[in-house]
């Protein structure tokens, strides 16, 4: 078989497939696909292949080319010339159009689900039975026909919902399986309309927001789907889910396939292993396991009195909210503390829980001396404590697109300049030229909107809007996404000098690991809601990093 | 829904910093160009002023025309300040039309009807203005619904009220001291009430363009979540907007009564639409994309001097509303002609 590389010699896998080659054609295989972003190769001769009624789990880091994989099977981007994609055994030419997927019996379902949200179950069914364009697209909808056919669907998958319920009051877990109902029914229909026998369900990501006990439920489904004769291609980074639910196992990393494995022939560490690289296994564990006892060390030692105010520095006590059900830690004066999780861990909650953009249910946050309960904080207050927020959806939340560079700049210290009526504009647009230059930003022009700007200079001047009110406390979330290479490390510099001269605390939030490793000096792991390990100084690499993160089967139990 | 957020006129890819040549030089051409909009209003003003002085310098170019002008518009300009402040904000207030009209029954039916000093009889009819503004600030902001849908229905129920205030009918003479302070008393032949309306002009002006409130204004306006998330008190802003704008109205009705001595059920509310389209007409002048209330000033006084030139010339009241409405699309659509034909010659 094309494209794989071992490192273990041939793998029971292979044996298994070119002893089968020959009689059953794969209901979907692909053959040295290639995919080049300029001059990054984002995919590197990959193979995989999905019979039919198996589950194939796809593992790799971000970046490794899983989503790749995904995009250029749906279509949206082309492969290198040389790749091939095979259905049933029939060659298929490269590439795919948008939405030619649904003709070769290939049907997703992407993290977001993609269900409209303020239609009922019912409408979202009835979204992939109906002819959908020319004069089919007149005819009448016979609803007590379509109830009646939606109900069929749904009992034949031993689902049970509501069908006038409106999709989005559902709770995520049946959100989920709506829409692998719906994807799974747009794949039978196809097996009857066409006569192939083969279909294959993508599944990118599903369980991510899905709480532990509702998995279950999902696999239950997914095993009918399989039952029925469809394949099914799922990427996840849930290794636990992915050994309990796949048969083989594809491991990415860097754009190559490593490894192919029988799910029962593998366990986590070896997968985490696989998707990292074995070398990092030695240096991550101990620190982890370090971390354990020094928690349970404390708790002995202190069970009464709270944890000490530093005069400086910021502490943050039980955190909970959205995601996130417990955490604690500390920032001292001047440190960049990290924080690094996967989605659905509670991390990408924490800087909004803390600022309250978000409603935490729990919590104590102590800084300068002062004590507050996070739960009843707002953006205001925060702002007024010297705390700041630099979020991720910088078009939202950061920078207001059609007001100038220096209006963006001066939004927290306006009010300081204006003194016995007169506001002091000048002063102002003085303040944010400066500021202008020092953060190195193009155009250097104050009075053109910022909206014009590049990515990478929309978040610096975002960054010099809260570094000009001197923080105690600066909170970073994904603050280089969509960000050029040359800002980013700019914007590394100025945080690393902010801290450094004002005594800043700052947490630094983001799935790009590597940033990470480069800037923090401690970063906290965190799992399903909670701390599951802790990196510090040499110990941090995006490898490290990245394996921490993954081990939240073991840490968590 | 923010509707403050116009396009502004930036030009495509300004900031790249390689480019050959050719491109920059025709940028800086269209930099120019792109400055030119801001006055656009102010030229067709004077445009305008010229033509009809030309054609008519007997009738047009009297100080009984600029009297005329300038008075009959004070309470349409008050009108405007009004609406001006929670379109700042990104939020509608349709019902302002209303309020003025409220305003001005309350202080004619205390007045006429029951002999209150007119003095007390229109600050009554502020007040009952504010409460109006309040009970939209209240629905809209408190229970987080739509501004449009919400106002609407305000603006609905107050036209019933001031039927049932004024018994359907029409409500005079108010008493003639406030027609004295407003309309009859001149100051260099221009009624009070233009002055009344240009103080309060500068004081609408003063606050949003220069102190750090009318700043944050402009951001709640453009960028509700970037000023929620800069600790702005962005619902206690709005909630006041809705307020000062119904106060703000309630003088306007108070201009009404005092201009026209009899209060009829219907004042006010041919006002609200003009009042907006003067607003937005204003959004194109001076800071091209944001309301400011400079721009206003001279779109109102615009559009009333093209219609004062259009009526000399003969032709009916009613092509008012013809210039309204025609001058405020052909305003906004302008900057998006000029910009479509630049974006096309760069690409090319």
């Amino acid at each position: 078989m094309a494209g794989t590389i071992h490192e273990r010699g041939v793998s029971p896998v292979e044996k298994a497939d070119r002893a089968r080659e020959g009689r059953d054609p794969a209901a979907l295989e692909l053959r040295n696909i290639s995919k080049d972003f300029g001059d990054n190769r984002a995919l590197h001769e990959v193979g995989l292949r999905i019979d039919r009624g198996e589950v194939v789990a796809l593992v790799g880091q971000n970046g490794s080319g899983k989503s790749t994989i995904v995009k250029v099977l749906s279509g949206f981007h082309a492969p290198e010339p040389g790749g091939q994609l095979l259905v049933s055994g029939e060659e298929v030419p490269l590439p795919l159009a948008m939405g030619q997927a649904s003709e070769i019996g290939l049907s997703f379902v992407y993290q977001n689900l993609a269900l409209a949200g303020g239609l009922s179950v019912l409408e979202n069914l009835n979204l992939v039975t109906r002819v959908r364009s020319g004069i089919g697209a007149w005819s009448p909808i016979h609803w007590r026909q379509e109830r009646r056919r939606a109900r069929n669907v749904l009992e034949r998958y031993g689902v049970a919902l509501d069908l006038g319920k409106s999709t989005r009051d559902l709770p995520p877990v049946d959100q989920a399986r709506l829409a692998i109902v719906r994807a799974a029914e747009e794949l039978r229909r196809f097996r009857e309309r066409t006569g192939f026998l083969h279909s294959v369900l993508v599944l990118d990501e599903p369980t991510v927001f899905l709480p532990e006990e509702d998995i279950q439920f999902l696999f239950e489904l997914v095993r009918t789907v399989v039952g029925e004769g469809a394949g099914v291609l799922f990427i996840s980074h849930d290794l636990a889910a992915i050994r309990e639910i796949a048969d083989r196992i594809i491991v990415l990393r860097d754009g190559k396939v490593v490894e192919e494995a029988y799910a029962g022939d593998v366990d986590e560490e070896m997968l985490v292993d696989l998707i990292v690289g074995a070398q990092t296994r030695k240096a991550s564990s101990a620190p982890a396991q370090a971390l354990s006892a020094s928690v349970d060390g404390r708790s002995a030692e202190e069970p009464a009195t709270p944890p000490t105010t530093t005069p400086l520095g910021v502490t943050v006590d039980r955190l909970a909210g959205r995601s996130l059900r417990d955490l604690s830690f500390t920032i001292g004066p001047a440190e960049i503390v990290g924080l690094a999780g996967l989605i659905g861990s509670g991390a990408e909650d924490v800087p909004y829980l803390l600022f309250g953009a978000a409603l935490a249910s729990s919590g104590t946050l102590r800084l300068g001396g002062k004590s507050f309960q996070i739960p009843q904080l707002t953006p205001e207050k925060c702002v007024r404590q010297g705390i700041a927020l630099v979020p991720a959806d910088r078009q939202v939340f950061g920078i207001s697109a059609p007001l100038t560079i220096w209006e963006n700049m001066v939004m927290l210290i306006e009010d300081s300049h204006y003194r016995q009526g007169i506001f002091h504009r000048r002063e102002l647009v003085e303040l944010a030229q400066g500021g202008i230059e020092a953060f190195v930003i193009r155009p250097p022009r104050a009075h053109v909107p910022a909206g014009t700007l590049s990515g990478g200079n929309q978040q610096k001047v975002v960054l010099a809007k809260w570094l000009f009110a001197t923080p105690q406390l600066l909170v970073l979330h994904e603050p280089t996404q969509g960000v050029d290479v040359g800002a980013r490390r700019d914007i590394y510099r100025f945080v690393k000098a902010a801290a450094a001269r004002d005594q800043t605390s700052v947490l630094w939030v983001t799935t790009d690991f590597g940033e990470l490793a480069e800037v923090c000096d401690r970063v906290i792991v965190c799992g399903q809601g909670r701390q599951i390990g802790e990196l510090a100084g040499d110990e941090l690499s995006d490898d490290s990093i990245n394996a921490a993160v993954l081990r939240q089967g073991e840490e968590a139990g | 829904m923010s509707t403050s957020s116009i396009e502004t006129s930036a030009i495509p890819g300004e900031e790249s910093p390689e480019d050959p040549s050719g491109a920059r030089a025709h940028k800086a051409v269209v930099r120019r160009k792109v400055g030119l909009d801001r006055f656009a209003l102010l030229i067709a003003f004077a445009a305008v002023i010229v033509g009809f002085g030309v054609d008519e310098p007997s009738t047009f170019l009297t100080v009984g025309n600029l009297s005329n002008i300038l008075g009959s518009q004070a309470v349409l300009f008050a009108l405007v300040l009004a609406v001006l402040l929670p379109t700042v904000m990104g939020d509608f207030d349709l019902s302002l039309g209303a309020s003025a009209g409220l305003s001005a029954m309350t202080a004619a039916v205390l007045n006429v009807q029951h002999n209150v000093p007119v003095l007390v009889a229109c600050l009554a009819g502020v007040v009952v203005a504010c409460i109006v503004g309040f009970v939209n600030a209240l629905f809209v902001v408190w229970y987080r619904n739509d501004p449009f849908i919400v106002t609407l229905g305000t603006m609905t129920v107050v036209t019933g009220i001031i039927y049932v205030v004024s018994g359907n009918n029409s409500i005079g003479v108010v008493s003639t001291s406030l027609s004295n302070w407003i309309f009859t008393n001149n100051l260099f032949s221009i009624p009070l009430e233009f002055y009344y309306g240009l103080g309060l002009f500068l004081i609408v002006w003063y606050t949003l363009s220069f102190t750090p409130i009318g700043q944050k204004a402009l951001v709640v306006g453009q960028s509700r979540e970037v000023a929620r998330l800069t600790g702005v008190k962005v619902d206690k802003m709005r909630m006041w907007a809705f307020v000062f704008a119904a106060g703000i109205a309630g003088i306007a009705g108070m201009f009404y009564a005092g201009t026209n001595g009899t209060v009829d059920p219907t004042a006010g509310s041919t006002y609200i639409l003009p009042a907006y389209a003067a607003v937005f007409l204003g959004a194109t002048a001076i800071r091209p994309g944001r309301i400011n209330p400079l721009g206003a000033f001279i779109a109102v006084y615009f559009l009333a001097t093209g219609a004062a030139g259009l009526e000399l010339l003969g032709a009916q009241t009613y092509v008012q509303q013809i210039f309204y409405g025609a001058a405020l699309v052909i305003a906004v659509t302008i900057p998006k002609v000029t910009r479509q034909r630049i974006r096309r010659r760069l690409i090319q």
